[in-house]
């Protein structure tokens, strides 16, 4: 069983990233890069299927800078064995599209070059950046794969998988092929954390550059000339209008005030 | 001004449509222009979802019976439906499944996508459409430069238009899948959860977070909406712990609320929590630390011991409503 994670270096997830007025960009400055949590997610859970007694490995990638190298290591010190970094000045300014096909290119050629289709293409169901949600099912396009999206959990029966697939409701057992590309969603567990040994191991492991030639990407298909969906502006959200807060030594006192203030405002 | 034939695909459950198919058709309209506005729906029993699109401003409504449609198939048939029609803009819900369905059909159809459009801007050059980054802290205007634009709209970010009359024709559809369309198979379907929580129509959400404490004391948060006629919201720690139903999930990965009164006891207002309800009128939130991001979005803030707060509430709730 093979098994590639996509995953995506985002800014900290737990830090409010707010527009920038000066640069009209993001705040993302000295905000710690990690691994988007629900690539963190499919990596764990692409772990744990192995873990079951499943003969495999897992290889993750990323498209991104250099410094994305960084949560490659991080993958590799938690289940993942081989990790790849793609990155070209082409893919600057790619759309969804355009990241979908140059990983579905990448994820071809590394098949090629590791003897052997990939039988799962895991990814996370959306990055807490872009919040768009889109490479996974069109990564399922660009592969011609199937798709099981909102997955919390995989099994193998009779050499049949078996994903389960998170509902408004419950959930379903939702049989696919190989290969296939799954997204996923938050299982009831949070991820491993890594070791020292780990870490330590991880250190040493190589990770794969790849470019847009390496991996025979057209550049009528990805990167800013080929997007079909263009950035006109950022714009901060509208303000609120600044509430009262009311920070008082007597509980009772500062409720009941704060209630008085909502039967006048007939919110009630 | 251009006018644009504009396809709306109103996903259905159990025959009715989702709360944002007939939202749809207020945004559909404005970037139709003098264009139509066609809704399309995909089920075996679409009668009550085909009336409500007429209703609520389709001219006309595309039905191709097909049970149970999962997004596999529905790729398959808008597909053919969009190269059969030729639309402009093809308009998805931003529900589960519709966040399937979206890039998939754009990457079949070689048109851009858009996803979570919470508002539109008709220009000169095109229509600009605003969608949410990190979760929702920035929002981003985009262009789509395709001839045809697929988008799926935010539940709640559009209010329904004025109901008219059902006028317009339904035009039934064959339904023609492509060998290899479907190659999952749902073998097994499970209910765990069987409350019915209605966040997205509610007027007033009580929310518990992680800061209740435990179990206990988060289950007075349903006296308080007990009292109010309210429906009880739950940030995701809440859940994880199991002192209520993933249903009540407000946030990223749960419900994006709109009601007109929303209260936070012991939430501290991560994004991912604030992105679900910041559309809410009024916010009140309790928070015993004065520093919690929470208070930034709040019309009234109370600092305070959540737990202290509450049952006060809900005597004073009591008084009022005479109960
Ligand atoms: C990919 C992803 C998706 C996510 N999706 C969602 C989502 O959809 N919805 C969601 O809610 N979260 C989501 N989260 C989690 C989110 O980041 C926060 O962890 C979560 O919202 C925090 O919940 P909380 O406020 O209940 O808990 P905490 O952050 O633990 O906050 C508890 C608060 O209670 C206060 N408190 C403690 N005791 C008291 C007391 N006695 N009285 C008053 N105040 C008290 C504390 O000061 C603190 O502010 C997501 C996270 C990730 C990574």
């Amino acid at each position: 069983m093979k098994i590639m994670v996509c995953i995506k270096q985002v800014p900290d997830d737990s830090v409010k990233i707010e527009l920038d007025e000066s640069t009209g960009k993001p705040s993302v400055e000295g905000v710690e890069p990690i691994v988007n949590a629900f690539d963190t997610y499919a990596l764990e859970m692409a772990a744990r299927f192995l873990e079951t007694g499943i003969e495999g490995e897992i290889t993750t990638i990323t498209m991104g800078d250099e410094n994305s190298k960084s949560s490659i290591k991080n993958c590799l010190a938690v289940g993942a064995s081989h990790g790849y970094v793609l990155h070209d000045d082409l893919f600057e300014g790619s759309d969804a599209q355009g990241t979908a096909y140059a990983l579905g290119c990448a994820v071809r050629k590394i098949a090629r070059d590791e003897g052997g289709d990939f039988d799962i293409v895991f990814c996370g169901i959306e990055t807490s950046d872009e919040t768009s949600g889109q490479t996974g099912p069109m990564l399922a396009e660009s592969l011609g794969y199937s798709l099981v999206t909102n997955v919390i959990a995989l099994e193998k029966k009779d050499g049949v998988l078996h994903v389960k697939q998170e509902t408004e409701d419950g959930y379903n057992i939702v049989e696919t092929p190989m290969p296939c590309v799954l997204t996923a969603a938050r299982p009831n567990y949070d991820p491993r954390y890594p070791t020292i040994k780990s870490k330590m191991a991880a250190r040493k492991m190589p990770i794969g550059e790849l470019s847009a030639a390496d991996i025979g990407a057209r550049s009528d298909k990805t990167g800013e000339s080929a997007s079909l969906v263009k950035t006109i502006e950022l714009a901060a959200p509208p303000k609120r209008k600044a509430g009262i807060k009311i920070n008082e030594e007597d509980i009772e006192e500062a409720s009941l005030k704060a209630f008085s203030i909502m039967t006048d405002a007939n919110v009630l | 001004m251009t006018d644009r034939n504009v396809f709306v695909y109103i996903e259905t459950a159990d025959g009715e449509s989702v709360k944002v198919g007939p939202e749809m058709l207020a945004p559909a309209r404005e970037a139709a222009g003098g264009g139509k506005v066609t809704a399309v729906i995909i089920d075996a029993q679409s009668d009550q979802a085909a009336e409500k699109a007429l209703i609520y401003g389709a001219d006309a409504v595309i039905t191709a019976a097909c049970e149970a449609a999962p997004p596999e198939n529905t790729v398959g048939i808008l597909t053919a439906m969009a190269e059969k029609y030729g639309p402009d803009i093809i308009m998805i819900g931003s529900t589960p499944a519709g966040r399937e369905t979206a890039p998939r059909l754009a990457a079949r159809i070689g048109a851009g996508c858009v996803t979570d459009v919470n508002a539109l801007d008709i220009t000169d050059e095109g229509i600009v459409w605003t969608t949410p980054l990190f979760g929702g802290t920035i929002l981003e205007n985009v262009g789509i430069s395709t001839d045809v634009q697929v988008v799926t709209i935010r539940s709640g970010a559009f209010k329904c238009g004025e109901a008219g009359d059902p006028s317009g024709e339904i035009i039934p559809e064959e339904i023609i899948m492509q060998d290899g369309d479907v190659k999952t198979k749902i073998i097994d379907s499970v209910v765990e959860i069987s409350e019915q929580v209605n966040l997205e129509d509610a007027e007033i959400i009580v929310t518990g977070g992680k800061g209740m404490g435990t179990e206990e004391d988060f289950q007075k948060i349903q006296e308080l909406a007990d009292v109010l006629g309210a429906t009880v919201g739950a940030t995701r720690p809440v859940i994880e712990a199991g002192w209520t139903s993933r249903a009540h999930q407000v946030g990223q990965s749960g419900k994006i609320v709109s009601p007109k009164l929303y209260i936070a006891f012991g939430v501290s207002g991560a994004t991912q929590h604030i992105t679900g309800m910041i559309g809410s009128d009024y916010i009140v939130a309790v928070n015993k630390d004065e520093d919690a991001p929470i208070f930034d979005v709040a019309d009234i803030g109370i600092v305070g011991d959540a737990k202290k707060v509450l049952p006060i509430f809900i005597e004073e709730c009591r008084k009022l409503k005479g109960i």
